[in-house]
């Protein structure tokens, strides 16, 4: 894998993308800790979780703090990219086309040895590309969801109240799906997939390796290089 | 339960009987009684017979030896294991204040045989209230009665009413309840008795918060009992919705936590009442309905009548019962496992073109 960029970096990911992840990641993981317990109520584990942030309206209000803190992160990443695409400073690379779903097959079939190489990826391949709206369409699910768990008085005001229960149960099981996915995909992905074990540092570092670049995202090297 | 206790209890006996056939008590039938009874009863069984006590009152002595006989302990004690204190030329004069004062020095005598029992209710608020000087709280004869006890586990009822006499309000609204009137009226042996949720002897105050908390475990000892709920028709799985609900999660989180609540929770009562439970079928939808929606209006100010729907009124979620969270959960459990799985198939089938190298 070593080429003659070999030891060269080139710069990844912005300030703001890098510090979107890390929060996400403090985030994501504070409501785990308080909402999992909530999920699970009657497990040992949740009780002690709970006994330990100081019980259960304490464990509350701290989900929903971090759920108001995640939920005006997304608004700010929804604002920064429609605007950034908009006003044409960024580059939408996370928007699907049909490439993707080509790519998606062309890989399985590369897996199955079906096909010699695998299919070349742009500035994110379409595993990105799917984790990526997941996350978005996940997270408004569950800011909406959390929003209508949060304020039930008024929501049984405007609405049908069945929508409340029916909050709870989606608020729960997509937070299941999301940690799940989280688990054996993302995390597949940036710790144990061969190219980048044992960590994938570039979104902590802001930087990739020339190499690894030209090797996972082939269309995006080429274009930098034409640029350059 | 009740079954077991007295499976264990005569399976118990049979066991002492067994091996300590020695101690078996002789046989005494009402017209044998003990010499030593019967030498008590020579002047004890005059119904005029009284003293005369310091606070001017007249206190009874009489026995009625019938009465006696018939009571639990009648084929056990004689009198003076009981009653040790007195020599045979008594009586020395009025040395009790009062009848009450007699009966408080008195009633720790039970405890030389139901010690268990007797330390029990030193945990209970009436030992509480009898020890801040209330003399009206009750001891043992109170509740058993002295010369007359029966078995306490055949005679429900008689205990309850025995309750009334100092908690009649109470005790009339219970009567008046689909639990009350089982009992009362039909001698229903399923129906709760005052002290099948206060306990018996270790009586704690039902207004602490802890208490409270607990209640649903209280009902739910007969409501999550499916066999017991199928004899008159009433779903059991009315304490799994409302421990899976949010009430119930906070109701159960909060009981026997280290923080003390900082909020109250509701529970079973709080619908349905506490002493004046009746059937939600005979008090109808509407009534049912109302009353959710007053409950729900203590706490969540400005809630409207329409909140309440927000509770699936112990429903499992169905097409029938809350479409639209059925619906949910159905997409769920389908369309979670179907994206994992995939997911996992993907990642191994990665792993293994790289196991077969590049």
């Amino acid at each position: 894998m070593r080429g003659p960029d070999a030891g060269e970096y080139v710069v990844r990911f912005s300030f703001w993308a890098r510090f979107q992840h890390a929060s996400v990641i403090l985030l994501f993981g504070v409501l785990l800790l308080t909402g999992m317990p909530q999920k699970w109520p009657y497990v040992e584990a949740s009780r002690w979780v709970i006994e330990h942030l100081g019980g259960v309206v304490a464990v509350r209000w701290l989900h929903r703090a971090a759920g108001i803190a995640f939920s005006l992160l997304l608004v700010a990443h929804l604002a920064v990219a429609i605007g950034g695409a908009l006003a044409g400073r960024t580059k939408p690379s996370m928007l699907l086309s049909v490439k993707d779903f080509r790519d998606a097959v062309d890989f399985l079939r590369y897996c199955l040895g079906w096909a010699e190489a695998p299919p070349r990826f742009g500035r994110y391949d379409y595993r990105q590309k799917f984790e990526y709206w997941g996350l978005v369409f996940g997270g408004v699910v569950m800011a909406l969801t959390g929003f209508v768990l949060f304020f039930p008085i008024t929501v049984s005001r405007l609405l049908p109240a069945e929508l409340i229960p029916a909050a709870k149960v989606m608020h729960s099981y997509e937070a299941l799906l999301a940690f799940l996915i989280i688990l054996v995909w993302h995390l597949f992905a940036v710790l144990l997939s061969p190219e980048v074990f044992p960590l994938d540092t570039s979104i902590f570092t802001g930087k990739i390796r020339k190499d690894r670049l030209r090797h996972e995202h082939p269309l995006e090297y080429d274009e930098l290089s034409g640029r350059e | 339960m009740k079954g077991w206790a007295a499976l264990a209890q005569v399976l118990l006996v049979g066991l002492l009987a067994g091996v300590a056939p020695a101690q078996k008590p002789p046989d005494k039938g009402p017209e044998k009684l003990p010499e030593s009874v019967a030498a008590c009863l020579a002047c004890h069984d005059d119904t005029q017979l009284s003293v005369k006590l310091k606070d001017g009152s007249t206190m009874r002595l009489h026995v009625d030896p019938q009465e006696f006989v018939r009571s639990v302990h009648g084929a056990q004690l004689v009198c003076t294991d009981c009653h040790a204190r007195y020599e045979q030329n008594h009586p020395s004069g009025a040395t009790f204040a009062s009848r009450r004062a007699y009966a408080i020095a008195s009633y720790e005598t039970c405890k030389k045989c139901h010690f268990d029992t007797y330390t029990r209710t030193l945990e209970s608020v009436h030992y509480e209230l009898l020890k801040s000087g209330l003399d009206a709280a009750p001891v043992c004869t109170d509740c058993h009665g002295a010369h007359t006890i029966q078995n306490p586990h055949e005679k429900r009822a008689m205990v309850s009413r025995s309750c009334a006499t100092c908690h009649g309000d109470v005790y009339r609204r219970y009567a008046a309840s689909v639990h009350g009137k089982a009992l009362e009226e039909g001698g229903n042996q399923d129906v709760p008795a005052c002290a099948d949720c206060h306990t018996h002897h270790q009586i704690q105050p039902p207004g602490s918060t802890q208490f409270r908390l607990g209640s649903p475990q209280i009902c739910i000892r007969c409501h999550g009992d499916a066999r017991l709920m199928a004899k008159y028709g009433i779903s059991a799985t009315v304490a799994q919705t409302y421990l899976a609900d949010f009430h119930g999660v906070t109701a159960s989180l909060t009981r026997g936590a280290s923080v003390a609540p900082q909020q109250v929770v509701v529970t079973c009562i709080d619908c349905h009442g506490v002493h004046d439970i009746t059937s939600p079928r005979l008090r109808g939808a509407e009534a049912m309905k109302a009353s959710v929606a007053a409950a729900c209006a203590r706490c969540h100010a400005g809630a409207s009548p329409a909140f309440p729907a927000a509770w699936l009124s112990h429903w499992e979620p169905s097409l029938r019962h809350a479409p639209l969270v059925f619906l949910v959960q159905l997409f769920y459990k389908i369309f979670i496992p179907f994206v994992v799985i995939g997911l996992v198939l993907q990642v191994l089938l990665h792993l293994y073109r790289v196991s077969l190298g590049r």
